[in-house]
């Protein structure tokens, strides 16, 4: 069995649902699948030009498996721009910056500046930072 | 404490909406005096800007907490900017499951 993959920081998941190609009346192709990390991967390298060694560090990964999804995303945007299929986003593994779960609530949450850091539902004080 | 959620229906019933700026109603409850209300969302047609101004016309409310299915970018911005805690349910619950959990 395969290790399990480790969770990816990103700091913001995109606000809408993915790309499809003008101008095609029928589907040509599969569409192509984005994850979330590697959204992430290209906004932090070539959207924000840092350089992979501190985008990889804001993703909490190593720099190798950075250049390695980065490079997977370049691809799969080279496949649906030149066969012309549609690109969705979804999917991954990743955890949210500044955001924390309650595993008990089964609910995602910001916590206010100053605050005691325990579930807003709940009040336990078991909570899971994304980091 | 006065919280926000983001629903597509007026009453108890329905459920969390998936998207905080474009969501037909807001519930707010008052953790208090366990009233709740319904308010309109003017801004869920708008081009752009939709969670911003739901966002402002809910801090005129004076709410702490904001529940819903996702927030925009521009919106926690502004709720992190105001100190107002952000909730994302993970799975579906209508809103009188929600509120029985709070209270």
């Amino acid at each position: 069995m395969g290790r399990t993959k480790k969770d990816r920081k990103i700091q913001m998941a995109p606000h809408f649902f993915g790309f499809k190609p003008q101008g095609v009346q029928c589907k040509t192709g599969e569409d192509v699948c984005i994850n979330f990390e590697e959204y992430e991967a290209i906004n932090l390298c070539d959207y924000e030009l840092l350089t992979q060694a501190e985008a990889a560090k804001l993703m909490n990964i190593s720099r190798p498996t950075f250049t390695r999804i980065y490079e997977s995303v370049r691809r799969k945007i080279a496949k649906a721009f030149i066969e012309g299929s549609s690109i969705n986003f979804e999917g991954g593994n990743v955890a949210f910056a500044d955001w924390y779960k309650c595993n008990q609530c089964k609910i995602t949450f910001t916590l206010p500046v100053n605050a005691e850091k325990c579930c807003p539902f709940c009040k336990t004080q078991v909570i899971i930072e994304n980091n | 404490m006065i919280i926000a959620l983001a629903t597509n229906e007026n009453n108890l019933n329905a459920t969390i909406d998936p998207h905080f700026g474009r969501c037909n109603w807001y519930c707010l409850y008052d953790t208090e005096t366990h009233k709740n209300s319904f308010i309109e969302n003017p801004a869920r047609n708008n081009q752009a800007q939709a969670g911003c101004d739901a966002a402002e016309l809910l801090l005129g409310e004076n709410i702490r907490l904001a529940i819903a299915g996702r927030f925009g970018l521009k919106v926690v911005d502004v709720f992190r900017k105001n100190n107002i805690q952000m909730v994302i349910p993970e799975t579906q619950q209508t809103l009188s499951e929600i509120i029985n959990h709070i209270k």
